[in-house]
Formats: C-alpha cells, structure tokens, sequence
C-alpha cells in the first residue's frame, strides 16, 4: 500500500472511531464538542456558532446550505434599556430585480422563545432591500438577519444586544 | 381618543415621482400578547398577535411578512416600494384570533 491511500484509510478509521464515541454516549460527545467550542476563536459567543434552537430552525429553513456574513447591514443598538421595544433596520445592497432578488429576510433572535421572530418575503416590486420594526428581546443575546435570494444563497448580519429590562415576560 | 385594535395608518412621502423607490411607514394598534405574561390577579393573559401582513400594490401582491409576538406592541414597519404606477398600495395584518385589519393609500405622481 502505498502512504498516498494510507492517509484516506486513516481518517476512515477516525471517523469510525468517532462514530462509535458518539454510539457509546452522544451526551459525552456534545459536551466536549461544546470544549471545542469554547477553544475557538471567539468561544461559544461566536456568532456563526448557533445554539440548538437556532440550528434546528438553519436545517428546517434552510436545509443546511452555507450562510456568508456579507451584503446585509442589521443595525441594532448595542445596548437596550428596554427589551419590551428594540428597534431593528435591516438593509442590503443585493440587486432585486427579475432575475436576481432578495426573496426572504428571516431574523432569528438566539435566546427568545421562539427565535425565528419574523419572515419578511419580498418581491423586486420593493425594488431594494430595507426594512425596518421593533421587536422584543428576552435577554442579551446574538441577533441574525439572514437573507435568501431566489437563486438560493444566504447572506447574513449578526448583532450582539445587550438588554437591561426583559421584554417577553 | 384612544385607537382600537386593528386600527392603522399608512404614510407615504410627500412628493413621489414615477419609478422613485418610497419608503411606506405603517403601525397598526395591537397588543401583541406573548401569553407569557399574567393580569395581576394571576391569570394568564393568553397569546394574541398579528402572525401575518400581505401587501399588495394595484393589487399585485409585493410582500407578506410572517410574524410572531416577538414583534413589539402597537406593530410598525418601514419598507420600500418601486412606484412605478398610480395604484392603491394596501396593506392587511391578520392575527391569531382571526382579526383581519386592512388599509390602504393611493399611491400618485407629483406633477411637477
């Protein structure tokens, strides 16, 4: 055998190793797959970390597909004294036209109880992106605005909040 | 006097010129209830919002927006529109408990 199929051959075992690690306990697993989080650049506060919610609603909506942080601006004020009304803009400099547009913004707040906080589909009737509301915050937490154009590729802005007065009860 | 719920308003800029790209203002009076919430004597306040808004403009649909209580009491939003024809742009927001509230501004050229 030669070393250029024995490398393959390695990280086929590993990987069967690490199949059976998670057979054997998958809680033992996710634990230390949160270790090498915290190891990361940034920690569990990265943002292109999701927690569990967020993660189920990227594979629910979005199947898994890559999401670049890029042609979104979310502004979102640093700190909120008043969780109960946050404001949010949301703008992108992606085209809508007919062939190419923004088809949907998803905002996703992290730690509130239903993460997936509002859908906005558009049509380049709107003839650019910018929308603006307030929502309420549960808790400091990371903010996602994440856009799907219709050709299917996500782009996305991330905002850490800080909230002083809990706005969902 | 205090608006009722469903009640809305929608503004437009002043002077709009064909294919200039507006900014619409809308807020409509709801109280957006999370039903995490209790009255003071204990009993749960249950969850009551606008969970859907459908826009339409000449009566083409241009946006529709999928909410939860998470957006904030008494709803605003702000989004742009291309007024490239005179034509009603209307809006309605739909809730929870089946309330629907609609309203609607023409949208017309300035003459210079």
């Amino acid at each position: 055998m030669t070393p250029d199929t024995e490398l393959p051959r390695r990280s086929f075992l590993q990987t069967l190793a690490l199949a059976s690690a998670g057979l054997v306990g998958s809680a033992a697993l996710s634990r230390s797959g949160r270790l090498l989080g915290l190891m990361r650049p940034g920690g569990p506060d990265d943002p292109e970390i999701p927690n569990e919610e967020v993660a189920r609603i990227y594979r629910e909506r979005f199947g898994g597909r890559p999401i670049t942080r890029a042609h979104v601006q979310l502004d979102m004020p640093a700190v909120a004294e008043d969780g109960r009304v946050v404001p949010v803009i949301i703008e992108s400099d992606l085209p809508m036209t007919a062939e190419h547009y923004v088809k949907g913004i998803h905002l996703i707040v992290d730690h509130n109880p239903d993460a997936h906080l509002a859908g906005f589909y558009l049509t380049p009737a709107v003839g650019q992106v910018s929308i603006s509301t307030r929502i309420k915050m549960k808790r400091s937490t990371w903010v996602r605005a994440i856009l799907e154009t219709n050709t299917g590729e996500l782009w996305a802005d991330y905002a850490k909040v800080l909230v002083t007065l809990n706005g969902c009860g | 006097m205090m608006p009722g719920i469903g009640d809305a308003r929608i503004r437009l800029p002043d002077r709009i010129a064909k294919g200039d790209i507006i900014t619409v203002n809308s807020i409509v009076s709801h109280p957006m209830d999370t039903g995490f919430f209790r009255t003071r004597e204990g009993d749960p306040i249950p969850a009551y919002f606008v969970n859907e808004v459908v826009i339409t403009y000449g009566g083409d649909e241009v946006a529709r927006f999928e909410w939860t209580s998470g957006i904030s009491r008494d709803p605003v939003v702000s989004f742009t529109l291309r007024a490239d024809r005179e034509a009603p742009l209307a809006m309605t927001w739909k809730d929870n408990k089946g309330g629907v509230y609609s309203q609607s501004a023409d949208i017309a050229f300035t003459t210079a």
